[in-house]
């Protein structure tokens, strides 16, 4: 629009200049209900757990059998040949072998729920913990290998030098020895899951037009808890989506800002709501040695406590922004919405001014269309511009971390190897093909009885997960599917025959705190960041 | 176009009233582009600072990429003064056969583009942290600095108050949003409320508000139709009914709302005016209230041209039945309540006896003196069980006159006059009457 420099078209007298309505371009959307649970009674809470690791066993262990005999098949060590076996408990001490199985992580800080029954505080989640290991006495944490059989007490130094968790599908070269430890020689995982085409479950659009100016924008975190201190960065947030915050001007490229037409969906990865809303509430359950907790105590529920605010001004931000842009909204720990994965999308009812752009109620069988305001589940999967998407609001990477050690091999902890761990962890949640392994052990999850749908049937090409302390981006690729060479290596990539599937991984950070935005461009996936802030200056400083 | 209005509009809102404008809520109020409401905040703050330096207050949007190395400014409320957020190598994970990728990719950063909001102040400085700049615009006018920018999400939000009533599809051009040619709206939804924050606390005491008048007025008319029974035969039959409804239930808000609206399906149609006056809220009317009562509060919708949609329609009159019906069932005590009702009325039509006109009183005296008997005719409510058009019993009461010839004039007359006196204590009144109904029939 402007015909001069930039500056000139914004610090200048009104001009009679016409403008022109800018279009936003078209957003191919295609979400997956992998993570929708059944509705209202088809609901069941009466399963037992355990069948959720029999079911991810039984789906992963062809997969890590696979990748093992490739690696494997006719390795030997002094002549002994490394032989399969199928369950934990056929393990021969001092035969060299190779087995599949769940880990299993005992770890003398990891809630257990025995302990709470217990001690009676079954009622109440338990707080909190940054880590499960208990770094003065490392030598507690116990690393088993089970399957339906038993279990195996896996040692040795490889298990260092691994991330693992509970819940994990693995396969472990070594041999029993004489304490009836299994010692680990070589681990394998099911390695990424095969990845699917581009486009392959949506048309593409047949101009390339569209996927080369298309961005997707990605947020978490935005954190609104009523109080008008939060809200500056989101009110920038929202004049840059909706085009009022100029982009760059027609002499400025690249290096500027996105043009804010380009970015056809925003998806929002959980925590909309503020926690210090739902932290005073529990802190008032909890009734924290209080005595001003107790004395408010009433039975039931208390009406005057609820404050609306948050979700109202949630409301009006999505509903302003829904006329130009379609979002996806994931709930997260702090959103309202059960607690427990999957969470199940945030109610349309939270949102009087919102839901008039969600999808029609769905009238009997066939898929209804997604809705512009789609309020989606978390962990979600689904297609957007043909890339397969597959997010959560954080709680997996959360904590998987709790489960390793925060300092690396050389014993460091450093601001950033925090943020390098969760990366880190989310490549080793693709490589399990498992991204939530800790449910249902740690991560409070629905007992799923016939199909565990955190085991990731396909890899997906970009990778997210919200409300992370900082913003990350990686890229990683997939072994080979088949490797010939018997030999046991680490850094076999050189082979550059075959495509590899590449994912995309990136943690978006919380925007409250950060005030970040994060674009990924619908054509390449390469990534970028606005940001939006307030200048501190001379008169907050004094 | 409203260009030449701006000044005034300026003038009167940051001059006069020291508020704070932003260009989205001068935008709005002007009804012009974003662009163009960007340079009239221009131009403004040019002009009258030149007339008077620092009369006039500016925030500003700076966009552009921000120096990697500069985060000594950029502390405080802009908390993110981390700035190696670039692609990182992943560090080779054990399990990595050929995941060594991004050695590479190592050397691209991630770009990052800063929309920074500075005081005027400040603006210098801020300038100093961008490596480039890509715009600049005013952001904001205000009187004077700003303490806290925080002060500007209120303006937001009161301008999304303001205009809640026009439909961002059907503006959005005009203010210079980006359009979406793809929008899906449901047309059938419901109007939605239009303003948030505000409204939150209103609800409780809705129901509240709209039964004070309603009291008022019939206690009022109670004491009316007491004092001066003259008066009330005009508007007498019906009305009485449902005058104990009112005054009993006084407290519990809700329900009396209910109950009031329910004597009127049992009276006829030809209920008074001033009765349906207070009460012809239908049946449902206390509900609608209650459930909705954010839209009838602001009947400025945010759609407006979407009129009450038939589905809506159609549930609230179920409703409605549903709660007559319910009334109907539950209504024991409420029985009892008709029965006191039932038992007014022909109180009441007694007044009419001795009133047709006060005079008569006295003449009857001497019809006494006489040992005459008196004569006259009253009015008395009478039940009758019909059904209606749901198909539902309904009991209804009807006024009817009877004739009537007794004795023993003048005892009566003492004892109503009681009610009279009390009458003015409103609630005693009330209660003096009902003594008075048993003593009726005692008598008869």
């Amino acid at each position: 629009m402007g015909d001069d420099s930039s500056d000139g078209e914004f610090l200048r007298s009104p001009s009679a200049q016409q403008h022109e309505p800018v279009f936003r371009s078209p957003s191919v959307y295609n979400p997956l209900d992998t993570f929708r649970l059944p509705p209202g009674q088809e609901r069941q809470y009466q399963q037992q757990y355990g069948d959720m690791y029999f079911l991810r066993l039984a789906k992963l262990k062809p997969a890590v059998e696979k990748v093992a005999i490739d690696a494997w098949e006719g390795f030997s060590i002094a002549g002994e040949h490394a032989r399969h076996v199928d369950r934990v408990l056929d393990v021969r001490q001092g035969e060299l072998c190779w087995v599949a199985g769940t880990i299993y992580m005992e770890m003398p800080l990891k809630p257990n729920i025995l302990e709470d029954l217990m001690k009676e505080n079954f009622t109440l989640a338990p707080p909190p913990r940054p880590t499960y290991q208990d770094p003065s006495h490392p030598e507690l944490t116990d690393i088993m290998l089970e399957d339906e059989s038993g279990r195996l007490r896996l040692t040795g130094s490889k298990l260092a030098s691994v991330q693992l968790a509970t819940g994990v599908i693995i396969a472990v070269l070594g041999t029993e020895n004489a304490n009836g430890d299994f010692e680990a020689l070589d681990i394998k995982v099911p390695d990424l899951a095969p990845q699917p085409q581009r486009w392959e479950r949506d048309d593409a659009p047949q101009t390339s037009e569209g996927s080369k100016k298309g961005k997707i924008a990605l947020v978490s975190g935005l954190g609104i808890t009523g109080t008008s201190s939060d809200n500056l960065t989101l009110e920038l947030l929202a004049d840059y989506l909706l085009g009022y915050t100029p982009s760059s001007a027609s002499g400025h490229n690249d290096e500027s800002l996105a043009d804010a037409s380009g970015i056809t969906r925003l998806i929002i990865a959980g925590n909309s709501l503020g926690a210090s809303t739902i932290g005073d509430v529990l802190s008032l359950e909890n009734g924290v040695q209080g005595k001003k907790a107790a004395q408010h105590k009433k039975y039931g529920y208390d009406a005057s406590a609820y404050n609306a605010s948050p979700i109202t001004q949630l409301d009006s931000f999505l509903a302003e922004l829904l006329p130009s842009i379609p979002i996806t909204l994931m709930p997260g720990e702090t959103d309202p919405a059960n607690f427990s994965l999957p969470q199940q999308p945030i109610h349309r009812a939270m949102f009087p001014r919102a839901r008039a752009y969600c999808a029609p109620q769905p009238t009997g069988e066939g898929k209804a269309e997604p809705g512009w305001f789609d309020s989606v589940t978390n962990p979600w999967e689904g297609d957007v511009e043909g890339w397969r998407f597959w997010g959560s609001s954080g709680q997996n990477v959360d904590d998987v971390l709790r489960y390793l050690s925060f300092a690396d091999e050389d014993g460091n902890v450093s601001v950033d190897g925090d943020v390098e761990e969760r990366m880190r962890v989310m490549e080793a949640m693709l490589r399990w093909r498992c991204a939530v392994p800790t449910a249902p052990d740690t991560i409070w999850s629905y007992p799923f009885q016939t199909d565990d749908p955190f085991v990731m049937q396909a890899c997906p090409h970009l990778f997210f997960t919200g409300n992370q302390p900082r913003f990350k981006t990686a890229v990683i690729e997939g072994g080979l599917p088949l490797k010939l060479n018997g030999e046991d290596t680490e850094m076999g990539g050189t082979d550059e025959d075959a495509p590899l599937p590449t994912v995309r991984l990136v943690s978006i950070p919380k925007f409250k705190e950060t005030g970040e935005l994060v674009l990924v461009d619908a054509g390449t996936l390469e990534v970028e960041v606005v940001r939006f802030s307030a200048f501190a200056g001379k008169e907050e400083n004094q | 176009m409203a260009v030449a209005d701006f000044k005034k509009y300026l003038a009167e809102n940051v001059l006069n009233e020291r508020r704070p404008v932003t260009y989205r809520s001068l935008g709005r109020a002007l009804r012009v582009h974003s662009t163009l409401a960007k340079q009239m905040l221009y131009e403004f703050h040019h002009t009258e600072n030149t007339k008077k330096p620092h009369s006039v207050n500016a925030t500003y949007i700076i966009t552009g990429t921000q120096k990697i190395t500069g985060p000594t400014t950029t502390n405080g409320v802009n908390a993110n003064s981390h700035h190696n957020d670039d692609d990182e190598i992943m560090p080779s994970s054990p399990y990595i056969s050929s995941s060594m990728p991004n050695q590479d990719a190592a050397a691209d950063q991630v770009p990052i583009s800063s929309v920074l909001l500075v005081r005027e102040e400040d603006l210098e400085d801020a300038k100093a942290t961008f490596e480039s700049i890509s715009t600049i615009h005013v952001y904001s006018l205000q009187p004077t600095t700003l303490q806290d920018l925080n002060v500007l999400t209120d303006v937001g939000r009161e301008m999304l108050v303001n205009h809640a009533s026009e439909d961002p599809l059907q503006y959005g051009k005009q203010w210079g949003m980006i359009q979406n040619t793809n929008v899906k709206r449901r047309t059938g939804a419901r109007p939605p409320p239009p303003t948030p924050g505000p409204t939150s606390t209103v609800p409780a005491k809705r129901p509240a508000q709209s039964e004070p008048p309603q009291l008022s007025k019939t206690e009022t008319k109670e004491e009316h139709t007491q004092t001066k029974p003259a008066q009330r035969q005009s508007t007498p039959s019906t009305k009485p009914a449902d005058k104990p409804a009112p005054v009993n239930k006084e407290k519990g808000s809700l329900f009396s709302s209910f109950a009031k609206s329910k004597p009127k399906l049992k009276k006829e149609e030809s209920s008074t005016p001033a009765a349906s006056g207070a009460e012809s809220v239908e049946p449902s009317g206390a509900e609608d209230v209650l459930l909705d009562d954010a839209s009838e509060e602001e009947p400025e919708e945010l759609f407006p041209e979407s009129k009450k949609q038939p589905p809506s329609e159609i549930r609230e009159s179920r409703k409605e039945r549903e709660e007559r019906l319910k009334k109907m069932m539950e209504d024991d005590d409420d029985e009892d309540e008709e029965m006191a009702d039932a038992a007014e009325p022909p109180d009441e039509p007694s007044a009419p006896i001795d009133q047709p006109p006060p005079k008569q009183e006295e003449l009857k005296v001497e019809a006494t003196v006489r040992g005459g008997r008196r004569r006259g005719r009253r009015q008395v409510m009478k039940k009758a069980v019909k059904k209606d058009s749901e198909g539902y019993l309904v009991t209804v009461e009807e006024p009817s006159w009877e004739s009537f010839s007794e004795d023993e004039p003048t005892p009566p007359p003492p004892p109503r006059k009681k009610p009279v006196v009390s009458a003015p204590k409103g609630k005693a009144g009330a209660k003096a009457g009902q003594g008075n109904i048993t003593s009726f029939f005692g008598k008869k």
